[in-house]
């Protein structure tokens, strides 16, 4: 068809949207709710991956030694942890200098320490792995294995820290993507029952339109785009209340929630993922409807 | 321009069109009469692909309408001008709208769009109205609308069906009159319609339905009393001329 292009679409589906402005209205209002909870997920989501990512960098696992290991024995097991794949630094932590940081991390409750008598602490080797080792139970394995080594007594890694929150965001993936979708379907959902009403509203110049020669293209046009709209300004409606909740919250409550990394908000390309994203379900949402009434 | 072959139509298995077959040449008018339920709006319509017959052959400005896709019905659709009885104008939008509406579906560059409307509204005298929307004007001014509107993309063929049918005599005659110089400016016209009085004026050919059947086609007729010399085989006094009587 010569003619018209994206701005005949785009101006034709403004139009629509201010002929059934309170059924828009409510649409974009439910939209931007869920759109809200989307968004609100994926705050949630990409903080806790960056915690996790943090976390993963001071992923140590604590390899105790037996007492009265020679130095030829230690330097033996320092090689062995050495060779271990995905190694990143292996500090050696003698009991006197463990000694030392339990008495920093205890500072102002010196008295609990007050007849400890002899150092109960063993020498230690603090060993710094790759982040790979967060997942699947890889460090688990991994400290299995160094507990076997001759010479080693213990072993501690921080199964709290990273792993727990690895699974966390396991479970916030899986589950954020479950919920996603369905609020996806809901978008979906909303946008072909408001586009479909702007269709009966105007039944009548849409069969007039294929009675004098519109093509299917040139008719389902402005409703897809009015659908794309109403999802992208849902999508930024949402953006704009997440932002302001964001930038409201109380710092102490930030701090809280960035122990390890700091709470940022969304990042520009998430934000655009959103309003494209928001937009294509309009998009879907109107075809839902269009591809309906026009057969 | 025009041609059926043995086209059948069936509502619910009940034959709204019977074997139809006829052909109309370029530039020609044609009257379908009969009375009502006789089947020459399903004619229209199928000439239009608003329907599709269940039998038969149609061909329409070399495409074919029996075996045309929903994509290609369109673009048949751009070359036939349609005139509805209750003239199918939008209550909403101005004359002016109404009548542009047509042209942007085909995609007419806007800068064309108001001096084709404009020229298309003076032919029906109705330039003056433009501003105005359709409840606001008489039955024969809507219909004059109308007849613009489905003139505005310059068809090679106009379809009718009864587009006199709620107007009085007057209106009646300014909307044939319409017809009549768009056939002069060589538009192929066909009219569906049971108002004898202006078909018998007219004399142009007349095809007549009953029942879903073409039980007469008056070509030879109009060319005989074209030429005021009657067929070797056929006399005056034929069924040709019996048509004419009320």
């Amino acid at each position: 068809m010569k003619g018209y292009g994206l701005f005949y679409y785009i101006a034709e589906a403004f139009r629509g949207l201010r002929a059934n402005s309170l059924v828009n209205v409510l649409a974009l209002g439910t939209i931007t709710m869920i759109m809200l909870i989307v968004g609100f997920f994926l705050l949630v989501f990409f903080n806790l991956q960056s915690s996790v990512q943090v976390m993963g960098e001071r992923l140590e696992v604590s390899v105790y030694l037996k007492d009265g290991l020679t130095e030829h024995e230690k330097d033996f097991l320092l090689s062995r942890l050495k060779a271990e794949p995905g190694i990143r630094k292996v500090t050696y932590l003698s009991k006197t200098q463990a000694l030392e940081v339990f008495k920093e991390e205890l500072k102002g409750q010196e008295a609990l320490l007050e007849g400890l008598g002899e150092n109960p602490l063993p020498d230690s080797y603090e060993v710094n792995v790759d982040r790979s080792y967060a997942v699947g139970g890889r460090l688990e394995a991994l400290s299995n294995r160094f507990s076997g080594y001759p010479g080693v007594e213990d072993v501690s890694y921080g199964r709290h820290g990273a792993e727990v929150l690895g699974g966390l965001l396991r479970l916030i993936t899986y589950g954020g993507t479950a919920i996603a979708v369905l609020l996806g379907v809901s978008v979906v959902f909303i946008i072909s029952n408001s586009v479909r009403l702007a269709l009966y509203s105007r039944s009548q110049e849409i069969e007039l339109m294929q009675w004098i020669g519109a093509t299917r293209g040139f008719i389902q046009g402005p409703f897809l785009i009015e659908g794309m709209l109403l999802a992208m300004l849902g999508s930024i409606l949402s953006l704009g209340i997440l932002a302001g909740l964001y930038f409201a919250l109380p710092h102490e409550a930030a701090l809280f929630l960035s122990h390890t990394a700091g709470f940022e908000f969304l990042s520009l390309p998430v934000v655009a993922s959103m309003i494209a994203g928001g937009g294509l379900l309009g998009f879907a949402g109107g075809m839902v409807s269009v591809g309906k009434f026009l057969e | 321009m025009i041609q059926l072959y043995r086209v059948t139509k069936y509502y619910e298995g009940v034959p709204a069109l019977r074997d139809i077959s006829f052909s109309v040449e370029k530039g020609e008018f044609v009257f379908v009469t009969g009375p009502s339920g006789a089947g020459k709006s399903t004619l229209l319509k199928i000439l239009f692909c608003a329907e599709r017959a269940d039998e038969g052959q149609i061909i329409i400005q070399g495409m074919n309408a029996h075996r045309l896709g929903p994509s290609g019905i369109p673009f048949l659709r751009r070359n036939i001008g349609f005139v509805f009885q209750d003239y199918k104008l939008l209550p909403h939008k101005t004359i002016y709208e109404n009548i542009a509406l047509a042209l942007k579906v085909v995609g007419t560059p806007y800068g064309e769009i108001e001096r084709r409307t404009y020229q298309v509204l003076k032919k029906v005298s109705m330039e003056k109205k433009l501003h105005l929307t359709p409840p606001k004007l008489s039955g024969g001014e809507q219909q004059r609308v109308a007849v613009a509107r489905a003139l505005v993309n310059e068809p090679q063929v106009l379809l009718a069906d009864e587009p006199t049918g709620s107007l009085d005599p007057q209106s009646g005659r300014e909307v044939f009159d319409l017809f009549r110089e768009v056939n002069m400016k060589g538009t192929t016209v066909l009219v569906a319609t049971h108002d004898w009085e202006t078909v018998r004026k007219m004399q142009r050919r007349i095809i007549t339905m009953e029942r879903g059947k073409v039980t007469d086609d008056g070509k030879r007729h109009v060319q005989w009393s074209l030429s005021l010399r009657p067929p070797a085989d056929e006399g005056p006094d034929g069924a040709a001329l019996r048509r004419g009587e009320p």
